[in-house]
């Protein structure tokens, strides 16, 4: 995993950051912050670099689109350079053609896009769901079984989104099951959430057992330094004097602003 | 007695967690895979695609998702490579473009891109910018969504891209994704423009947090299979092991989450024990 180029500053580096941004689960400190920050950072660089790359380097000059006299390729530059007029207080307006064109472009994508898959097409397969004929009810689980089951969830999930009248009587009953159904779908997306968290952990945790470098270096020797330094830290933070934020009292007062 | 179980301080299953999953990274269980129905409707479909025939890989992922998704992206890569399918791997995600170059290069040789087969029948594309615009044109005209692949090398030249001109051309969509765009932008933008799952059938790598919400697209056939986070892409390692000899690696890892998850019950157990206790037994917390 680690760029052999890299190797051994990699490795140490990926230590020390995994253990700093660890240590946040025991408590927040100056390395699990600074970490923090610099995955932000590093991250809003690589995208913004990753992006120009691509749609200026690879969508005109790597292609010569403009050069070959295709100048249709131009319009996206110029409206997106209509952007930086957020900074101007008399062109502001001007940066809003720019937004409006990207909602416009993608809202009439969603739309039709959400209509047709999300929609129409769940609607059919909901409707077309076999509840007899050849097969449906052979075996274990049965396929009509599920068919049942997935009707009576989407009937009953939706009428606990039916406000029109107070839910009492069948229909209480139906909110009720419906209710139940909303719950076990929250259920199976925690238990999913549950094991995709671990996940992460277990590959952060394989990288520090598993990574090494030309049979000499292992990334758990760090392990250790690493805590220690995190320790440190802790106890230097523990050690400063704590200021207390203003009680309510005896904030200054912004009335007087605001009034302004 | 209620009271102590509630107010077990957090830390301390931290450490317990901690302990407990690194035991078998350390030393495998070596527990049984039992193959799930969402990997075999990933692995029998891309099995069933004769020789020669098109697949889309698209890494829509990001570091954070790595221990999931990469290893999904590699076996089915590995697996599309030993079939002699024709891959065309791209990224809508500007973080996966980096992480799939490093995929293939494992799967055909550190030598990636400067091997026979670049070309012919392996192409990456890298980034295409967009997000579900460029998803939509990568549909409609490939070579419009981009004109250069990752290299620099102009998509005219590659003979594999006078093939894969249009979502026509697709046989198959590997989609291995942990956001948006995701599956649902490839269902909306390019499966639902061109045809519908028959004509474009999607198989889908996730992370398991997003898979509950993949399950009526799953359940409507517009998503043939799913490789469900890490044990999907143990699954499929472990068919993949079977058939061609291919690593095992998520088995320590599929150790660890079992054991994990085992103790994330008796956790959900004690608390509702204590809760409970709290509540109904007249304790302190009542």
């Amino acid at each position: 995993m680690i760029p052999p180029e890299l190797g051994l500053f990699a490795a140490i580096f990926g230590v020390f950051v995994t253990i700093f941004i660890y240590s946040f689960l025991w408590k927040e400190n100056p390395l699990s912050r600074a970490v923090e920050h610099l995955f932000i950072g590093l991250a809003a660089v690589f995208t913004l670099g990753g992006m120009y790359d691509a749609a200026v380097t690879q969508a005109y000059w790597g292609t010569n689109r403009i050069v070959e006299g295709n100048f249709i390729w131009l319009i996206p530059i110029l409206i997106s350079l209509m952007y930086f007029f957020f900074f101007s207080k008399k062109y502001f307006f001007l940066y809003r053609y720019p937004v409006a064109i990207v909602v416009g472009i993608m809202a009439g994508m969603m739309i039709c896009g959400m209509i047709q898959s999300n929609f129409l097409v769940q609607i059919q397969s909901t409707v077309t769901l076999p509840l007899v004929g050849e097969g449906v009810w052979d075996g274990w689980p049965p396929q009509g079984l599920d068919s049942i089951i997935t009707i009576i969830g989407v009937i009953t999930a939706l009428s606990f989104f039916f406000f029109t009248w107070e839910h009492k009587g069948a229909l209480g009953i139906s909110t009720r099951i419906g209710r139940y159904f909303l719950m076990a779908t929250f259920g199976a997306a925690y238990g999913g959430t549950v094991m995709a968290r671990m996940s992460l952990f277990i590959g952060r945790l394989r990288f520090l057992y598993e990574t090494s470098y030309e049979d000499w270096f292992w990334a758990y020797y760090l392990i250790p330094i690493a805590v220690i330094c995190v320790i440190i830290v802790a106890l230097w933070e523990r050690s400063k004097p704590t200021t207390t934020p203003p009680t309510p009292e005896t904030r200054p007062t912004t009335k007087g602003k605001s009034e302004e | 007695m209620a009271l102590s179980i509630a107010r077990i301080d957090r830390r301390y299953l931290y450490i317990l967690l901690f302990i407990l999953v690194s035991i078998p990274l350390l030393n495998p269980l070596k527990l049984p895979v039992p193959i799930s129905e969402l990997t075999t409707n990933v692995y029998d479909p891309t099995a069933a695609l004769p020789a020669g025939s098109i697949v889309i890989s698209s890494f829509d992922f990001g570091p954070s998702t790595i221990p999931e998704n990469r290893p999904q992206a590699k076996a089915h890569l590995f697996h599309c490579k030993q079939l002699g399918l024709k891959v065309v791997a791209t990224a809508f995600w500007v973080s996966g473009a980096p992480i799939g170059n490093d995929v293939l290069q494992e799967v055909y040789g550190s030598d990636f891109p400067n091997i026979s087969e670049y070309g012919e029948s392996i192409v990456y594309l890298g980034y295409i910018p967009g997000g579900e615009v460029g998803m939509q044109t990568f549909g409609d005209d490939t070579w419009q969504a981009k004109g250069i692949d990752h290299y620099g090398t102009a998509v005219g030249d590659l003979p594999l891209m006078q093939e894969c001109q249009s979502a026509a051309d697709f046989d198959l969509w590997a989609e291995w994704t942990s956001g948006t765009p995701g599956e649902q932008q490839v269902i909306q933008f390019v499966q639902g423009r061109h045809g519908g799952p028959s004509a474009v059938p999607i198989v889908v790598g996730s992370t398991a947090v997003s898979v509950p919400g993949m399950m009526p697209f799953y359940m409507a056939g517009q998503i043939i299979g799913i490789l469900n986070g890490l044990a999907g892409a143990g699954e499929y390692e472990s068919l993949l092991n079977v058939a061609y000899g291919y690593p095992f690696e998520q088995g320590p890892g599929l150790d660890a989450q079992s054991v994990a998850h085992v103790l994330i019950i008796i956790f959900v157990i004690m608390g509702n024990i204590g809760y409970a206790m709290s509540k109904y037994g007249g304790g302190e917390g009542s």
